[in-house]
C-alpha cells in the first residue's frame, strides 16, 4: 500500500487524531462542512467547531494544506515551534480540505515525516537508530558531543524530552544497543498523549535523537569536561 | 533569465534541502517558497523541503515518500561542508547517484554554483537601485566567508568574475567581500570609489546573518537587531553613509526566481548524466 491507501485504510478505521490535530471525516465533519473531504482544527477546539457547524466566527478558516506550517510555526505565545512535537500548537483555526492529498499534506505540514515513519513502522522498514551511533557520526562543532557520559546522556533525555519539555514524540532509541533509556516519563511517552489508542490515533514517532538533542548533548559533554579538569 | 526546460517527472519526488534554524523560522521562509513555487508547475510527483536544523530532518527523508526516483537540490549557496559532508552523510548518499534500500538518489549541485544566479544577481541589484546608473555603482556581493573552507568564497568569487564579463551597462565595479575573512564588508566604504553602493547578500534567506549582522558591519544598525519579519531594514534605501548612498537588498535566496535555478540544476544533471 502507498502512504495515501494507508490513510484511507486508517481513516476507515476510526483514524481521527494525530499529535494536537482532530481529523472530522465522514460522518464525524461537522454539518456545514460535508461538502469537504475532512475539516481538521486543534483537539480541544473540536466541539467549537462542530457546534459552529465548521465555521466559527471568531476562527481563522484556511482551506490550503500548505497553511498548516504557517499555523504550527508559532505557539499562542509567539515562541518558535523549531520542534514541532510541542504541545504548543495554536488554537482557533478550521482548515477545510478537499481530498485525502491534501490531508496528506497537511499532516505533514503539521508534523513533518511523521505518516511515513509510522508507516514505515508497520511495513517493518523502520531503522531505528541509537544515541552512540547519532552521536559517532557527527562532524565539525558537534563531534565534541560524543563525548557525553551514559548518565549525563540519560539524564539529558529526561530533561529535553518528553511531553514536559520540547517534545511529545515517543522515542524509540536507547543509548546503544544494550543500554535501554531509564524509565522516567520522558522514555515512557506513547507519542499520542490523548488517552486514544491506534487506530483512532497514531503516535509522533523519534526514530533518533533530533539535531536539538545533540547540541544539547554537546554543552553537557564540555561541561563534564570542564569539571573533569577543574576537579 | 529564461530557465532551461525540464521535462516533467510524475514519478520522481523532488527534495529541497536546506539549513534550517532552531531560532529563526524566517530562515526556511525562501525553501517553502521555492518548493511552493515549483510544485505549482507540476513538475514532479512530490515536491518537499528537508532540513539539517528543522523538521523533517534530513535523516527522516527517506520516509517522506513512496517516489523510487528522488532528485536531492542542495538550496544552499555554495559547496562545502554541507553539501559535500553532511548532506551525503545523513540522506546515505555514496557518489551523484545511489540506491538507498530501494530508492534511487540523484544528487545535484547546489543552487548557489550555477551559472543562471549571474542574471539573478544583476536583476536584484537593479531592483534594488532603480534608476542608479550601473556605471556610476559599486556592486558587492558579500557572503559569510570563513578560513576552515575555502570553496565557501569559490562560489562568490566566480559569480563577481561573471557580473563583471557581463556585456550590458557595466558596474564600475564589482567586489566580493565577507563577513569573517577578507575583505571584510565592514571596509565596504574604502573598497568603493563611487557614489553609489549596492550590496546584495549571496545567502539563501535573510536570516542572521543578511538582516541583523550584515546591517551592523555596513553602519545601517548600530546594534545586532529583531528577526527579518520584524524588521524593515530594506524600506529605507538608499542609506546615506560615508558620503556615498548604500543601497541594501535582502538575501538573492529569497528571489522567486530562485526555483527555476533549482530546476536548472536538475536540467544539469540530467544532461550531464545521460547515457551517451
Amino acid at each position: 500500500m502507498t502512504l495515501l491507501q494507508w490513510l484511507e485504510h486508517l481513516l476507515s478505521q476510526g483514524f481521527h487524531r494525530i499529535g494536537q490535530i482532530e481529523i472530522l471525516h465522514g460522518a464525524s465533519r461537522p454539518a456545514g462542512a460535508v461538502d469537504h473531504f475532512c475539516v481538521l482544527c486543534h483537539e480541544d477546539d473540536r466541539e467549537t467547531v462542530v457546534a459552529a457547524l465548521g465555521q466559527p466566527e471568531d476562527f481563522m478558516i484556511v482551506a490550503d494544506p500548505q497553511q498548516a506550517r504557517d499555523i504550527s510555526t508559532y505557539s499562542e505565545a509567539n515562541e518558535y515551534r523549531f520542534t514541532k512535537g510541542q504541545l504548543n500548537l495554536r488554537r482557533q483555526w478550521v482548515m477545510h480540505l478537499a481530498s485525502i492529498e491534501e490531508l496528506l499534506a497537511a499532516i505533514e505540514g503539521f508534523y513533518p515525516a511523521s505518516f511515513g515513519l509510522w508507516v514505515a513502522q508497520q511495513r517493518g522498514t523502520l531503522q531505528v537508530e541509537n544515541l552512540r551511533v547519532k552521536l559517532g557520526r557527527q562532524t565539525g562543532m558537534y563531534r565534541f558531543a560524543g563525548s557525553i557520559s551514559d548518565a549525563g546522556a540519560q539524564q539529558l533525555v529526561q530533561d529535553v524530552c518528553g511531553p514536559a519539555h520540547q517534545c511529545a514524540k515517543k522515542i524509540l532509541w536507547q543509548l546503544d544497543q544494550d543500554t535501554p533509556l531509564d524509565d522516567s516519563d520522558a522514555s515512557r511517552f506513547d507519542g499520542i498523549g490523548s488517552g486514544l489508542t491506534e487506530p483512532n490515533a497514531i503516535p509522533l514517532l523519534c526514530r533518533e535523537a533530533c539535531n536539538h538533542f545533540v547540541a544539547e548533548c554537546r554543552k553537557i559533554s564540555k561541561r563534564e569536561f570542564e569539571q573533569k579538569s577543574t576537579a | 533569465m529564461s530557465p532551461m526546460p525540464i521535462q516533467p517527472k510524475p514519478h520522481s519526488a523532488l527534495f529541497i534541502a536546506g539549513h534550517g534554524s532552531t531560532e529563526n523560522p524566517d530562515s526556511s521562509v525562501p525553501y517553502f517558497d521555492h518548493a511552493s513555487e515549483i510544485r505549482n508547475r507540476n513538475l514532479f510527483a512530490e515536491v518537499h523541503c528537508i532540513f539539517w536544523k528543522e523538521e523533517p530532518s534530513f535523516r527522516e527523508a527517506w520516509y517522506l515518500t513512496d517516489c523510487e526516483e528522488i532528485y536531492v537540490v542542495p538550496d544552499f549557496i555554495s559547496e562545502g561542508y554541507f553539501t559535500q559532508e553532511v548532506i551525503p552523510r545523513e540522506l546515505e548518499l555514496q557518489g551523484d547517484t545511489t540506491v538507498v534500500r530501494g530508492k534511487t538518489f540523484h544528487y545535484c549541485a547546489p543552487v548557489g554554483v550555477h551559472p543562471s544566479m549571474t542574471q539573478l544577481l544583476l536583476r536584484r541589484a537593479r531592483e534594488v537601485a532603480p534608476g542608479i546608473d550601473p556605471r556610476e555603482t559599486t556592486l558587492i556581493i558579500v557572503g559569510h566567508g570563513t578560513g576552515l573552507n575555502a570553496n565557501s568564497t569559490k562560489a562568490i568569487k566566480n559569480q563577481c568574475a561573471l557580473l563583471r564579463e557581463q556585456s550590458e551597462v557595466p558596474y564600475a565595479a564589482v567586489i566580493d567581500a565577507y563577513m569573517e575573512e577578507q575583505p571584510f564588508i565592514a571596509d565596504w566604504h574604502q573598497m568603493a570609489q563611487t557614489a553609489h553602493v549596492v550590496v546584495v547578500p549571496f545567502f539563501i534567506a535573510d536570516g542572521l546573518h543578511s538582516f541583523q549582522d550584515i546591517p551592523v558591519l555596513l553602519g545601517i544598525e548600530s546594534e545586532v537587531g529583531a528577526a527579518a519579519s520584524q524588521r524593515e531594514v530594506f524600506r529605507h534605501n538608499p542609506h546615506h553613509l560615508h558620503g556615498r548612498n548604500l543601497f541594501y537588498s535582502s538575501a538573492i535566496g529569497t528571489d522567486r526566481m530562485m526555483a527555476d535555478v533549482i530546476l536548472d540544476q536538475i536540467h544539469d544533471f540530467d544532461t550531464s548524466h545521460t547515457p551517451s
